[in-house]
């Protein structure tokens, strides 16, 4: 899995999933919505954070308070035609002011970083086999960009 | 038109680079095809029956004579010498090469065109009517609009990866030539009570497998909302569309499931939370675009002419195609022509490149450079004045463009049918000759009044049959091309879906079927009344009992 952060490669990811066999594990915890809901005094007395692993079903209004808790939210993308994580994160950042990282896992490829990166997705888990080190040179491929999003929210009307 | 600034340039430049790099890295293995697919389809290349079909952009409908010239040059050098003029005011290839489409795309882009998301799960189209700015009775243009629209919606970051498709169309009459209450959303400029002009939004309309008319989600939105709610309903539908069936995955299909108060109140509790944001549209940014959008240099003294009066009284058929195909314009002394892309026993909508080379210098010489598509698959040119009209109704009789059948039984919607696409069920160009060679009588067809007839080879309905005043949908049946005939159906302001028939008719034996339904209207009718009308008024049994007799 290579890990994209920021534009850039990353070598080191302190982030592991847990499920509920690994529930009492320390460290940086990324945790399934479904899990946490059912496990939050467990996994919240274990040193180390905590991230929150959701998918296009989630109701972000149900987790919102509790978002500050979270270092990390993973976005899944089931499918390369599922575009709910590009709504998620853009609510993530705008509605709910989410400052940690929002990462995109799952079928995540070169052909969908920049509109995931505008929507304000700042780390990226690319399958192995999907990796080449040109893939950033996606980010920034097309440099006029009409409406406002995470990364300049005034549309271009108002630049 | 709209005049590209260097930005817009740049977008399309730098998205025909990106689509070169996708594709060389699909042909080198890198891109499985399944995301291939998806990535091709949001810049409009499908792999159809015989060949890949290209479907370029023409946004709301106009078109420029450079980009016809442009046109004519690319069918010649990547495809068999023609294009095909859709439904949706676009226009399509049906020969190009998968891995030359970057050079056709390179080659639009020089002329400031495109195919960027003309199809994928995205927002694909903003329609509009092909009589924008020159019916006396609009609100205002809608053609700013639509162009505002359409920025917004190209390569919007969020609603790239919709359940499904997404088609808006904007009238600013309250004549409906754009089919508004059939798009996912509509948008119709309005007057409030105090005079000021902004938008009713209706939603959730559509044909296909399950035909809907849109309903009204906002009768009155301020102008400068237009974004910010139009946003609102697409983070909603993007968000809780259905993604599990295919069928099942239009926004009309969200409404209907919630109710169109309960789909109302989610999306205007999230434009509640956006509408005092960035998506405000600023009145300096209509103006911008409307300044692009400004009536042409019309000749002040162009009514004064008086040779179009005594060609009118002297040639009979010139006299004809006035009244057939053009129509009034708000500018004294001018008309808009309607050309024809229904010569006889030729595929409607098809033009070939000799063809869109002599449109396009006729576009030069007697309408300002610029034409419009027409969601019947004709093309207009905009502003004629009227001592042109009789110059320009022989020249374009001579290219076989002049044929005086518009809104009649002959001007039908086809879509290209079991011929071209993958699609479909049945064969539609056959059938559309058979019909055409049918009915050659002018004097009968105008005889019958306005006609909308559409076709579709399959459940698709891009040929919007539910929306005819009679429908023809072919479907198979044991390998056989048959025909499902609705009627009663409309796309304009007073819309309706058409009624089936009965059971479905043999192809040998439409042409024939049409003749028997057109018997009971004659027979049946009242007044001026159209076909339309009879049938509302007299129902479908007089019809069902002439076409199948007693057994049914």
């Amino acid at each position: 899995m290579a890990l994209i952060i920021d534009q850039q490669l990353v070598s080191e990811d302190s982030w592991q999933r847990v499920d509920e066999e690994t529930l009492t594990r320390e460290g940086d915890r990324l945790v399934p919505l479904a899990l946490w809901q059912a496990s939050r005094d467990a996994l919240s007395a274990q040193s180390g954070r905590l991230g929150l692993l959701i998918d296009g079903s989630v109701d972000l209004e149900e987790i919102a308070e509790e978002l500050p808790r979270f270092a990390l939210v993973a976005v899944h993308f089931p499918s390369f035609a599922d575009g709910r994580g590009f709504s998620l994160a853009r609510l993530l950042r705008e509605r709910y002011g989410f400052a940690g990282q929002v990462r995109a896992v799952g079928e995540v490829s070169r052909d969908r970083l920049e509109y995931m990166r505008r929507c304000g997705f700042d780390a990226f888990e690319v399958p192995d086999a999907r990796y080449a080190p040109e893939l950033v040179s996606a980010f920034g491929e097309i440099s006029t960009l009409y409406q406002g999003a995470v990364d300049e929210p005034r549309p271009i009307y108002r630049r | 038109m709209y005049a590209y600034t260097e930005l817009d340039q740049k977008l399309v430049d730098e998205r025909v680079e990106q689509y070169r790099d996708q594709t060389r890295r699909y042909l080198a293995g890198e891109i499985p095809e399944d995301e291939f697919r998806v990535l091709r389809l949001m810049n409009g290349l499908y792999i159809q029956r015989q060949a890949p079909m290209l479907r370029i952009g023409v946004p709301y409908g106009v078109i420029s004579s450079e980009q016809l010239r442009a046109l004519a040059e690319i069918s010649r050098k990547y495809d068999k010498g023609y294009a095909h003029f859709t439904t949706r005011q676009n226009v399509q290839l049906n020969w190009p090469k998968l891995e030359e489409v970057p050079d056709i795309l390179a080659d639009l882009a020089r002329v400031q065109m495109h195919a960027i998301q003309t199809s994928g799960s995205c927002i694909r189209s903003v329609a509009c009517d092909h009589l924008a700015g020159i019916v006396a009775d609009e609100v205002e243009d809608p053609r700013p609009y639509a162009e505002i629209i359409r920025q917004w919606a190209t390569l919007h970051p969020e609603f790239a990866y919709l359940p499904r498709k997404f088609k808006i169309a904007i009238t600013g009459s309250r004549q409906d030539r754009a089919a508004t209450q059939v798009h996912d959303i509509g948008v119709h400029l309005v007057r409030n009570a105090t005079g000021e002009v902004g938008f009713e939004i209706l939603v959730g309309g559509g044909l296909g497998r399950t035909p809907m008319i849109g309903k009204v989600i906002r009768p009155y939105l301020a102008k400068e909302d237009l974004l910010s709610y139009l946003e609102a309903i697409l983070r909603v539908y993007n968000l809780l569309g259905r993604r599990d069936n295919k069928y099942k995955a239009r926004i009309k299909i969200l409404v209907d499931a919630l109710g169109i108060d309960a789909f109302r109140n989610k999306v205007e509790a999230e434009w509640e939370r956006i509408k005092a944001g960035p998506l405000k549209l600023p009145q300096a940014e209509i103006e911008r675009v409307q300044a692009s959008f400004q009536p042409p240099a019309y000749a002040a003294e162009a009514a004064e002419d008086s040779s179009y009066a005594q060609k009118l009284a002297a040639e009979r058929e010139f006299a004809v195609w006035i009244e057939r195909n053009t129509f009034a314009h708000k500018q004294p002394g001018y008309r808009a022509v309607t050309i024809a892309l229904k010569d006889y026993l030729k595929a409607p909508g098809d033009i070939t490149d000799a063809q869109l080379d002599a449109v396009a210098d006729l576009a030069d010489r007697y309408s300002f450079g610029l034409a419009r598509s027409t969601h019947e698959q004709n093309l207009v040119l905009p502003d004629v004045a009227q001592a042109d009209l009789f110059p320009l109704w022989q020249e374009l009789s001579a290219l076989g463009l002049a044929r005086p059948v518009v809104g009649t039984l002959n001007d039908m919607i086809c879509c290209p049918g079991l011929d071209f696409c993958s699609l479909a069920n049945a064969e539609t160009l056959s059938v559309a000759r058979q019909v055409q060679e049918r009915f050659t009588d002018l004097d009968y067809l105008y005889d019958l009044g306005e006609m909308q007839l559409k076709m579709s080879g399959c459940i698709n309905a891009c040929a919007h049959h539910h929306v005819g005043h009679i429908g023809i949908l072919g479907v198979d049946k044991k390998g056989e091309s048959y025909y499902q005939f609705t009627l009663g159906g409309s796309s304009r302001e007073d819309a309706s879906l058409g009624k089936v028939l009965g059971k479905s008719i043999p192809l040998a034996q439409v042409a024939a079927t049409l003749e028997k339904l057109l018997e009971v209207f004659v027979e049946q009718r009242q007044e001026d009344e159209r076909f339309l009308d009879t049938v509302r008024r007299i129902g479908l049994d007089p019809f069902k009992e002439r076409v199948y007799g007693t057994d049914n």
